[in-house]
């Protein structure tokens, strides 16, 4: 029996033309179980090309096989000013439906600039309902992610990035110190000892095990959280307490 | 938490030691290191001391490294090897070959059987320098490595014009004595690495540097060339030891492959003592 529960901040499911086969929910269940991974969050891997409505829909069908509910997801947000996803409370109904506790945006891809004017109603939204939001960096520039917080400063939002694995506390230290209701999720974060100084210097409570599936293994990024160098406390939150209690505060 | 039995959780395991006890009783065998400070990232561990400190929290019996500031500035690798000398039992080192800087390199080569137990080998980085490995440039240091057989770490990118996979498969044939460290395995050239394993005459590794925790990735080099022709590596003080460590524990290789690649593959090219 384990001891210690994990919950994957960090995950994609489903193919696409431009990113081949991936894995479903069967492969990432069974890699789950493989692993000690108790739930995991989940995104659409082919939301950048299928568009957000496709892919909301395609990863709620997708989600009905896992029985089990460990599988949470999560769905892009658009500008409600073109009504193709649901509007209003009927969206957040669909969310629930759908067993979907969180969003996400795709603004390169899906041509939309992430500003107060543009999606400023359903980030409001998101913020009452305690619906946390998933901002991807974009390579060696973080200026989106800095504009982004500095028009929704009062939301819940989880940082990850995807670009490389180069250590990047020059662009992520000044964000967890100035916006305190970012939370950094570390797949792809391999700073030596960097998870421990993190949790030292804001708390552990903004960190969260995310792998980065499936581009990365869902497990070697456990080994770095259990070896942290943390106490048992500490781990325990930035393994899986933290996400369940961001995804319990959820109201839909 | 209730469940099937994860790998983190069968006793006796490399894994079930590591997820426990922080380190198992395995030597680690780190062959693609550096030190110091580096313009682009913030490094916290990357003093001597710090670095020590992560080694052995693991059990990394050696770190294999070349310095950033030989790499990237003026620093040179005499004073590298001081820095060896105060951590015996740990630190060994490659010596960074510059090739602009012709006359350090023949000083350093003369000095080079002087620096034992240090230095065991030379590291080449040309990508960095835009100056391709078949330059005339490197020939000397080239040379040299091939008339004593010597370890030669490589840094390789899959498709680079200075040390992608056209110009390593070029070095191979044209020095078949060198301890080719194909360092990065010619990351995405995955066609070539093997190739080039396989056209070699033994004399080739590929370091796995940036790979570990890639979704098989492991487990697809280790198909195409055998686990006993690759060696661990982690660029500390980039990387996590923890992370390379259970970027190979997380494969699903055989216990086995996975000690080949953290210690015995090291262990037949160096000795268990070096």
């Amino acid at each position: 029996m384990r001891n210690l529960f994990f919950s994957d901040a960090d995950c994609a499911i489903g193919s696409g033309p431009g990113i081949g086969i991936k894995p479903g929910v069967k492969q990432l269940l069974t890699d789950m179980d493989r692993f000690g991974i108790d739930r995991s969050l989940v995104r659409h891997g082919n939301s950048a090309l299928l568009g957000a409505e496709a892919a909301n829909r395609e990863l709620a069908e997708m989600l009905e096989a896992d029985a089990s509910g460990r599988l949470v997801g999560v769905w892009c947000l658009l500008p409600d000013q073109c009504p193709e996803l649901p509007q209003g409370d009927a969206f957040f109904s669909a969310m629930k439906r759908a067993n979907i506790r969180a969003l996400t945006l795709l603004p390169k891809d899906h041509l939309f600039v992430p500003c107060r004017e543009a999606i400023g109603r359903i980030m409001d939204a998101a913020r009452e309902r305690k619906i946390p939001v998933l901002f991807k960096t974009e390579g060696n520039d973080w200026r989106n992610v800095y504009d982004f917080l500095r028009e929704f400063p009062r939301n819940r939002v989880i940082v990850y990035e995807r670009w490389g694995k180069w250590g990047r506390d020059r662009q992520l230290r000044p964000l967890l110190e100035n916006y305190e209701n970012v939370v950094f999720s570390i797949g792809g974060y391999q700073v030596p000892e960097g998870i421990r100084d993190l949790a030292e210097l804001y708390g552990p409570e903004r960190l969260l095990y995310g792998s980065g599936y499936p581009l990365y293994s869902q497990g070697c990024g456990m080994l770095q959280v259990k070896q942290s160098g943390l106490g048992d406390e500490a781990v325990a939150l930035i393994a899986g307490g933290n996400l369940e209690k961001m995804l319990a505060e959820v109201q839909l | 938490m209730n469940g099937p039995v994860s790998i983190w959780e069968q006793p006796g395991t490399l894994a079930y030691k590591f997820w426990n006890e922080g380190r198992a009783d395995i030597p680690i065998y780190d062959m693609h290191g550096h030190m110091g400070s580096h313009n682009g990232i913030y490094m916290n561990r990357c003093t001597p001391e710090s670095m020590a400190e992560h080694l052995r929290r693991i059990g990394v019996r050696h770190l294999v490294f070349s310095h950033h500031h030989v790499l990237f500035g003026a620093m040179r690798n005499a004073e590298v090897v001081e820095i060896c000398r105060r951590y015996p039992d740990l630190y060994r080192m490659y010596v960074g070959i510059v090739p602009r800087y012709m006359e350090n390199v023949r000083e350093d080569l003369a000095n080079f059987d002087k620096w034992a137990p240090y230095a065991v080998g030379l590291k080449c980085l040309a990508d960095y320098y835009k100056v391709p490995l078949t330059d005339p440039s490197w020939e000397y240091a080239l040379k040299f490595a091939d008339e004593r057989a010597l370890p030669v770490l490589f840094h390789t990118w899959g498709n680079s014009k200075y040390d992608g996979g056209e110009v390593m498969l070029k070095l191979v044939q044209k020095y078949p004595r060198i301890k080719f460290f194909i360092g990065h395995s010619l990351y995405s050239e995955w066609d070539m690495a093997e190739r080039i394993v396989k056209e070699s005459n033994g004399n080739v590794w590929l370091e796995l540097t940036a790979i570990p925790g890639e979704y098989g990735l492991v487990e697809m080099l280790a198909q195409r060339v055998g686990s006993d022709r690759l060696l661990y590596g982690t660029d500390l003080p980039w990387f996590d030891e923890y992370q390379g460590v259970g970027g190979i524990l997380s494969t699903e290789l055989a216990e086995d492959d996975m000690r080949n690649i953290l210690y015995r593959n090291a262990e037949r090219i160096f000795g268990k003592e070096w």
